[in-house]
């Protein structure tokens, strides 16, 4: 990799000393407007910054609201693998009710086991409530004295449109930089795993995403672009077969310093 | 794969007709369709609150306090082929017109719902026929494909239902439809194969 330009940190910010507020202070403290001539878009779609307002943030600008998104991805874990199986009947109970709903006869042989499948089915859709990031990330953080950028780019996501509960699909990149420590490549899919296999919106499963990495590692910086096709919008609505929405969050000298972020967008769209 | 001899098309005609057993409602029975489709509509939406709640979401939180209800209504138009019938969309499209060559359209895009899981399988479909002295309004093969995919379907179903449909209106020497989809089923969950894509074809009558 060509070495990068970056290193002009501004002055009173410890490189090392990177803790995560340090990274997102100021960054959550009500509506941020992104720096002009910001991320170059891939020219597909429109990118839009991810920055709205975490949930129980304050508008007090002196409060760090990070801290109560740092507790929140701690705490998260909503449903077990037992609550999986008791609440599987009342599941298929109510697909049978929407099947008859739709005019469909549940008991003819292609549908008489469709409930069982389809609940089993959603309930894989938003396995993501039943996991932490701690559980994922537990060992695989290694200190290593690395300080360049590090991409993981292409990971195919999967997730559920949360207000029509169809399929989004596309890719997540995710960059970093190191900050003496790196995190085992895999465990980045596998944050963005946890996070989509939710009902999800695009906008939160970008922001997500990167505080999760903030958070695991305290990196100098952070960036996270997701580009996915809704099917909300392409098989109903109004039916747009080839748009693609793009997002992004950048955290910390991905979002200070331009140049960074030109050499991580350019790295993703090779 | 199906292959039909021309004289089994007859068969083929009347497996089509056992099918699509919405075959000619009037406008009447269509308009009161509507109505009992408004009715459903708050039980759909009940079912979409339980399935929620029981997902592990919080089902008061800002994003899904409409979903139930968003989400009802979208699976109502993902499954309104239901409610249309071949007869109505094709009333006056049938021309007469002395052209015995092969007519295809291709590339029309396919939407339909996998009835095993209810996830939806997207993809393309081609469709040829050898015109037997009456041709078809070109996007009425695409309305045809359009009633049959909106339903929870098999690919294999939707494939022969758009071939017998085309071959009963138009009387044709000949109709060959190729379908080729990608099953969320398969690639969301399950096995997880990302590019595999799923290819059905029916010929009918000197197709085959």
């Amino acid at each position: 990799m060509e070495p990068r330009k970056h290193t002009q940190v501004s002055p009173g910010e410890k490189k090392d000393g990177g803790d995560s507020s340090s990274v997102l202070n100021g960054h959550f403290d009500g509506p941020v407007k992104r720096p002009a001539g910001g991320a170059g878009g891939t020219g597909t779609g429109t990118v839009r910054a991810a920055a709205p307002q975490p949930p129980g943030a304050e508008s007090d600008p002196h409060r760090p609201a990070a801290s109560s998104v740092m507790e929140s991805w701690r705490e998260e874990r909503t449903r077990s693998v037992e609550d999986n199986e008791m609440s599987l009947p009342s599941i298929a109970a109510a697909y049978t009710t929407i099947l008859r709903g739709l005019g469909e006869d549940p008991q003819r042989q292609g549908l008489l086991k469709t409930p069982w499948r389809a609940a089993t089915a959603m309930q894989f859709f938003t396995k993501g409530y039943q996991e932490t990031i701690i559980d994922v990330l537990n060992d695989a953080i290694f200190d290593e004295d690395h300080d360049e950028m590090v991409i993981v780019k292409d990971i195919d996501m999967f997730s559920m449109c949360e207000h029509h509960l169809v399929p989004i699909f596309g890719r997540v990149h995710i960059g970093y930089l190191p900050n003496k420590r790196v995190l085992g490549l895999s465990k980045l899919a596998r944050i963005v795993e946890i996070y989509s296999r939710r009902l999800q919106v695009q906008e939160r499963l970008t922001k997500q995403i990167a505080v999760a990495i903030t958070e695991a590692l305290q990196p100098t910086g952070v960036g996270v672009v997701i580009e996915a096709t809704h099917m909300c919008m392409v098989m109903r609505g109004v039916q747009k077969m080839n748009s693609k929405t793009v997002t992004s969050t950048m955290l910390g000298v991905f979002r200070e310093d331009p140049k960074t972020r030109d050499e991580f967008l350019r790295l993703i769209r090779s | 794969m199906e292959y039909h001899h021309a004289s089994e098309m007859n068969g083929a005609v009347e497996d089509y007709l056992k099918m699509s057993k919405h075959n000619g409602w009037c406008r009447d029975e269509k308009e009161s369709k509507n109505a009992a489709d408004e009715d459903k509509l708050p039980h759909i939406e009940k079912a979409y609150t339980t399935i929620l709640s029981e997902l592990g979401e919080d089902v008061d939180r800002e994003g899904l306090l409409r979903t139930p209800l968003r989400a009802a209504k979208a699976m109502q138009f993902l499954t309104k082929g239901y409610k249309e019938t071949v007869q109505d969309i094709l009333n006056e499209a049938i021309f007469d017109e002395n052209h015995e060559e092969m007519v295809i359209v291709k590339d029309i895009d396919l939407f339909s719902l996998c009835e095993h899981h209810l996830v939806p399988f997207f993809g393309k479909a081609h469709i040829a026929y050898l015109p037997n002295k009456k041709v078809v309004g070109l996007s009425k093969l695409a309305r045809i494909v359009e009633i049959y995919s909106r339903r929870l379907q098999v690919q294999e179903r939707l494939t022969k239902q758009i071939a017998s449909a085309i071959s009963e209106a138009l009387e044709a020497s000949g109709v060959a439809v190729v379908i080729e989809a990608v099953h969320m089923c398969m690639v969301m969950r399950g096995v997880q194969k990302m590019n595999a894509s799923t290819v059905t074809s029916v010929m009918l009558g000197t197709f085959n």
